[in-house]
Formats: C-alpha cells, structure tokens, sequence
C-alpha cells in the first residue's frame, strides 16, 4: 500500500516517512481495522495488543497539528479500533459478527428455534423454583454442550471445511440457556 | 509559539508550561502561581483573582466563586447548588433560557461560560508575559465526571478567552503523566484529589503506554473548606459565641484555616481569632484536629472503595497512589491514606500545581516537537453511557460508561405512521432506565423524509464522541442516502448562535477564531456530502445517467478543490450544488426502492436488502 500523501511505501496506518494516516474505511472489518485475521479462537490479550499498537498510530492526540480532515480520519480510526475491541473481545459478539458480519442478532429475532428446544426451556423454568440445583445442572449440561458445538464449528471453519451457517441458531439457544441460568435463584 | 497547561479549578486555576524540558507553573507580579477562580464585576470591568476576594464580603452581590459549578448545568439544577453559595440567579425570562444559568451581578446577567472565561484570559495573559513567543494551543483539563454539556461548557469558555483549545484532559490524567507514570510500562494508579471544596478520586491503569480512567468516584461537596468549618464552630463555641454571622464567622473561619496549616508541620497552635469586636485566642492540637474532621476523611474512603469496586480492584492491586489538591498537605489525610491502599502516596509536586503541571506537559506533547517521551497515549473514557429515548420513554443505550474515547455508534430508526416525513430523536446521558431520569443532552428533528409506507423509512443516527469527551450526533436518512435537514436544538447550555454573538461582541476574541470555525463547519458537512455521493454512486452505478454523472462528478470536484482551497463560502455553495445536481439520482433510488416494496416484497426484505447494500 502507498501513503496517500507522500506516495511512500506504508508499513503501518501512519506513514513512517509524512506521518499521514490511511484514510479509514467507511464500513470496517474489524478484524481487518485491527490488522488481526479473521478466526474465533483469538485470545484476548492478542487484541487488546492489537488495539494498543494501532491505537497509538490513529489516535487524535497524534494529529493536534494536522489539518482538519486529517484529525477527523484520526478520530474515525480510532472509534473504529474501540469498537473492533470491544466487540472481538466479547466471544458471543465475536461469534455473532464471524457468522453474520453483525455483532448481535437481527432486530426481527435471529433464526427460528425448534419447538421442541423451547418446549425444554419452557420446562426447566416452570420447575426452577422447585428445583433449582438440578434445573442449574441441566442447564449447565446443555451449555456446555452447546459450547462444544459452537467449537466444533469454528475449528472446521477455521480450517477450510464446513460453514458458520449452523452458527446463529446455536448462539440464539445459548441465549435461551443463559438468560434462564442467571434468572435461577442463587 | 508555545502551548500551555491550564488547571481550571473550583477553588483555584493555574497555568503551567514546559520550558527547557521542564514543565512549571507561572507566576503573577507576586509570585503567585494560584489565581483563585473568583471574578468581580465592577463598573471598570471584570478583576479576577486574588484582587476580587479582597473585600468580598463588602461585594457579595458581585462577586463570583466557585463558578465551575453550574458549567453546562440548567437553572433547575443549579438552584440548589446556588442556596449554599451567595448566589443571585437571574430568573429566566421564558422557557428558553432555563437551560441556562445566568447570574445577576448588578445590572448585568453572565453565564458561567463567560466567568470562567474571563478566568481564562487572566492566565492566558500571564502566559503572554511570559512567553515571549506567544501562547499556541491550550489543554485545559476537567474532572473525568464532567459530562457532555460540562465538557462543552469548558471548550466554549476557552474559545471565548481566545484560546485554540487543543484537547480537555481528565483531571486525574494530567496528575498521572506530571509524575511520569506513564513512562512505566504498566501499572494501576490511584488519584486522590482533595480540593477546597470537592473530592474526587479516580483508578487509572496504563498499559503499554496507553493510560485508561477506570472509575471515578466522589462527594462534590467535601473539601478543605469544610474541615475550616469544623475548626470554626469549635473556636466560636469555647468562645461562648452562639450563632455567629458575619464578621464573627469571618474571623472564625479565617482562624481555623490558618490553624489548619499550622498544624500541617506543628503538633500544636495557637491562634488568634477575630471575632466580630472581640478577639480571642485559642490552642489547637494536631490530634484534637484529626478528631474533628476524621468522619470527612472517612467519607473519602468510602468514594475510594467505591471506585475500586467499579474498577474491580482491590486497594492491594493498587501500583501507586497520587495526592492532589491543597487540602492533601493534612497530615491525618496522608496517613488515612497511606493505610487504606498500604503505601506512601507520591508527593513531590505540590498538589496544587499537579495538574497544571501535567496539562502543560500535555499540551507540550500535542506540539508535535516536545522533548517529552511522545510514546504515551491518553486514552480517555465515557464518564456516563449515552443513549437514546425510545418508545415508552425507555433509553438505549448506544455508548456505554467507561467506554474508551473516541467511540462511535449508530442505530436505525424507522416511522410508525404511513407517510410520516419527520421522526424526533431525544439524546441523553446517564445511567437510568427512563430518558427522564437522565440528562437530556439534545432534542432534535429529522425531517425531509420522503412520504413512505410506514415502516419503510431507514433513519441512522450515529453517535461520535471525540477525544474530549464531547458527543456529536448526526442523522443520515438512508434512501437518499445524504443527510437530511437536520435541525438540532440543545436542551442544555448555549446554542452556537449565542456562542457566535458572545464571540462577536468580545473585542478580544480575533475575529479570526469565527471564521476558522465556519470554515471547519463548512468543510465537514461537505465532506458528510461527498461521502453519502460516492457511496450512492457506487452501489448504484446503474441508475446515473452519463450527462448526470459528468455534471455529478464536475461539481465533486470543484468542492474537492474548494474544501483544499479553505474557501468557505464556495464549500458551501457547492455543497448546496452537489444536493441539487444528485437530487433526480436520489429521487430514483427512492422510486426503484418503493417499486420492490410494491412488488410483493415486505418492507423488511427491502431494508434488508438495503442493509447489505450498505455494508
Ligand atoms: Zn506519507
């Protein structure tokens, strides 16, 4: 890539040789804003390097001297960092964004669940009272199951086989699972 | 040129600088480095400082104190601050102008803007007198818990000094960097600044050279002033003096202060009151003094296990500790201190000058040519989430606390009425559910969108708040995919037009300040244009007809070169051009958008498929 400015060889988002940033894009992979590839299996410590790194180069601070246009690419570059960090640092938001390109699930709802998994919720939640150690450990079980699953997922994907398509509807049912394990009784 | 530091403080403001590699602060005519924040109003004009306390009691009615107070407060919310101070509001003459606080000193009315901005321009002329190459840029720092409208409040008082305000820093920040914190490669700090008449105490943490507030926590009425008053009522009360007012309290007060530092160095004082027309003289000990005001140094613990808890720390995890403000220089403060985090707090710089110190280091920084270590980055948080009021009067929250700054947001609002062409956007900041229990930041309309089904309509707010903490909302109707009329009234503080007209009556101001920012006004919504054009013409390439897209790409042109050129009447001209030149274009997205909905499509298909075509 070649500084904008200087038209000088770019080995980072400022240019060594004028100090220019790389104009931000204006719908970002966050994966790419970070310069991190795209996989689930990311540790968080990758990211918040990542993000310092970068961070460092883009802020605003950096830019007290330069023209407006500038300071304003410096301000969206570095939004654009807070936000691939919060969002790949969280590894529901992360999954999500990796199946769907969103951080979260569609306003209509996400993908359909079968009746029959929410006849199951709908079961534990009307015996959590009753039981709650047992309606926690079933829970618990199907969590970990759903985990487990989700890594199968991502580990195919992240070698070459398979697709995320499955993905979605496994986070909506973990959503399912994990709103009824905080609501239990402690 | 040089840039300059300023502590803009409650009780106290300074300015510092960084000479020979060194930051200090700079001294008045008496070698004095605090200018006290009080500004009198007298038929000569505004004095500032030390000048107007002297006699302020002979001048109650036209002094100011402690101004920071009601920065970007309403009327309402500064009522009851204004009962504990000698305050006289000025009561508002219509609705309007209950967003803002004025204050009656004798046949004038000033906001707090224009107070702490004639605080401003005492410093910056001592910075003149010192500096002989002239004063460049300012940072001038705040409480990390000032929100939004404080923060403007801020930044609109320094342009009105004449001051090119290159970044509002966290209080606590500043106090970090002066100690050189940041050229540890990682640690977790604790900032404990205790003022004359405020506590706040802040977590930091730095890691790899990026400093990041944690939490903050504190009582915005505990302070110095109060341990003075404590020392007072026991004096009055050996006296035998019951209910003392005026020149009594005065001199009880007056005795207790100086007591207080006495006792800083000394086990034991003894003091001479004035009181009223009989004097009398009184012994104080260190440790009858620690008795008095233990339960306020107490209360500031409890601020400081709260913050550590937001923080999810605990006192051990706590690599350093920073005092700030004079009242620091208490002995029983540095003891309670060191023992609740279990080390010696830092404290080789006066805790007056900390902050100034550390601005000034800052702002040195921002240069570009400082001989400080530039490595370090100020990475800032939100103080308060920011959101929206949705249906039923609940927020959403877009922004959250602690969210590190800049951040940016957006969230897609549709019409609920077939044919409705304006939707209301209600921006607040705070951490209740309800938008009314939150503080209203902005009210505005977004009108000028096309009559459509209801449902069909793809409004995007965004949110972008910068490094100062400072929010700007902008609408973008996504049909036409440029920004629609969009007309934003603050329901807080002072509109631009009220700042301009106070720019323009100021003589100090250079008329050079408006036009700059005119200018920048102009060229960022021309380039909100430009980008919302050649978004449009490249997923829709198909639907510009050649002539169009040559007269199109004539007029991208000419304001590429005028935004280049710094010309603003032209950038704004020509933006108003590209609107009219795209318009036909933007019609017929509209058009082929309402066609699919018509062909069966639901509305929800449809804005999906805008979405993508977005992405
Ligand atoms: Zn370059």
């Amino acid at each position: 890539m070649i500084c904008w400015k200087c038209h000088e060889r770019l080995s980072s988002l400022r240019c060594a040789s004028c100090g220019a940033l790389v104009p931000p894009p204006a719908q970002p992979e966050l994966f790419g804003a970070l310069g991190l590839d795209r996989r689930y299996h990311v540790e968080a410590e990758a990211i918040d390097g990542a993000w310092r790194r970068r961070s460092k180069d883009t802020h605003p601070d950096r830019f007290a001297a330069s023209s407006a246009v500038e300071r304003r690419m410096a301000l969206q570059w570095t939004a654009t960092l807070n936000e691939a960090r919060r969002v790949l640092r969280d590894p529901v938001a992360r999954a999500w964004y990796l199946a769907t390109g969103k951080p979260h699930p569609a306003e209509s709802g996400g993908p359909k669940l079968s009746p029959e998994f929410l006849e199951e919720i709908f079961e534990l939640r009307m015996a959590a009272d009753d039981e709650p150690d047992a309606v926690r450990d079933t829970a618990a079980k199907l969590r970990a199951r759903l985990d487990a699953d989700l890594e199968d997922l991502f580990s195919r994907w992240e070698r070459g086989e398979g697709d995320l398509s499955p993905v979605p509807e496994r986070l909506s049912r973990l959503k399912y699972v994990d709103n009824l394990l905080r609501e239990l009784p402690a | 040129m040089s840039n300059i530091g300023i502590d803009l403080g409650t009780t106290n403001s300074l300015v510092a600088v960084v000479m020979g590699g060194r930051a200090r602060c700079l001294l008045d005519d008496d070698g004095r480095a605090i200018l006290p924040s009080a500004v009198r109003y007298t038929a000569e004009g505004p004095v500032v400082g030390y000048a107007a306390l002297d006699d302020a009691a002979g001048h109650a009615a036209t002094t100011l104190t402690s101004v920071k107070r009601f920065m970007g407060r309403s009327m309402d919310e500064a009522r009851s601050e204004a009962a504990q101070l000698h305050y006289e509001l000025a009561p508002p003459d219509d609705a309007s102008e209950e967003k803002v606080v004025r204050m009656a000193v004798g046949e004038r009315l000033v906001t707090p803007i224009e107070v702490s901005a004639e605080i401003l321009k005492a410093l910056k002329e001592r910075a003149e007198e010192c500096l002989l190459g002239g004063v460049g840029g300012a940072v001038i720092t705040v409480p990390a818990y000032f929100d939004d409208a404080q923060r403007q409040a801020t930044r609109d008082a320094g342009r009105l000094a004449g001051l090119n305000v290159l970044r509002l820093l966290n209080e606590p920040t500043a106090a970090a960097i002066a100690y050189g914190l940041q050229e540890r490669s990682q640690g977790t700090f604790a900032i404990y600044d205790l003022g004359g008449g405020t506590f706040d105490i802040s977590i930091l943490r730095l890691e790899d050279g990026v400093f990041q507030v944690l939490s903050t926590a504190g009582d915005t009425h505990l302070g110095g002033d109060d341990f003075d008053r404590l020392i007072a009522e026991r004096l009055l009360n050996e006296a035998g003096v019951v209910g003392a007012r005026g020149g009594a309290l005065r001199g009880a007060m007056e005795a207790a202060e100086s007591a207080k530092r006495a006792l800083t160095d000394a086990e034991s004082t003894e003091v001479v009151a004035q009181l009223g027309e009989v004097s009398a003289t009184f012994t104080l000990s260190r440790d009858t003094l620690n008795t008095l005001i233990r339960p306020l140094v107490d209360r500031t613990l409890t601020a400081c296990q709260q913050a550590l808890s937001d923080a999810q720390l605990t006192a051990a995890q706590i690599d350093g500790v920073v005092l700030v403000g004079g009242s620091t220089r208490v002995p029983l403060v540095r003891q309670v201190v060191e023992a609740f985090f279990g080390r010696v707090p830092f404290s080789d710089i006066d805790p007056d000058q900390v902050v100034a110190v550390g601005a000034a280091m800052q702002a040195d920084i921002l240069s570009g040519e400082s001989e400080l270590s530039e490595d370090v980055l100020l990475m800032d948080v939100v103080p308060l989430s920011l959101g929206l009021e949705t249906m039923g009067g609940v927020v959403e929250k877009l922004i959250w606390r602690c969210s590190p700054i800049p951040s940016s947001a957006s969230q897609t609002f549709t019409t609920h009425v077939d044919g409705q062409t304006a939707v209301s956007i209600h921006v607040v900041q705070g951490e209740r559910e309800m938008a009314r229990d939150n503080r209203s930041l902005a009210r505005f309309k977004l009108g000028g969108i096309p009559p459509m089904p209801a449902g069909l309509p793809r409004v995007e707010v965004q949110f972008l708040v910068d490094a100062n903490g400072i929010l700007t909302v902008t609408a973008t109707e996504q049909y036409t995919g440029k920004q629609s009329n969009i007309e934003i009234v603050p329901s807080y503080g002072l509109t631009d037009e009220q700042i301009e007209e106070m720019l323009e009556s100021s003589i100090d101001a250079a008329e050079t300040d408006v036009d700059e920012r005119l200018l920048v006004e102009a060229k960022v919504e021309a380039e909100q244009i430009l980008r919302a054009v050649e978004k449009a013409l490249s997923s829709d390439a198909d639907m510009v007809q050649e002539d169009e897209l040559g007269s199109i790409q004539a007029v991208v042109a000419e304001l590429k070169s005028a935004i280049d050129a710094q010309e603003r009447k032209k950038v704004n001209d020509l933006s108003k051009k590209l609107d009219e030149v795209t318009a036909p274009f933007a019609q017929r997205r509209i058009e082929r958008d309402l066609q699919l909905a018509l062909r069966g499509q639901s509305a929800l298909e449809v804005a999906d498929r805008l979405d993508r075509s977005n992405v």
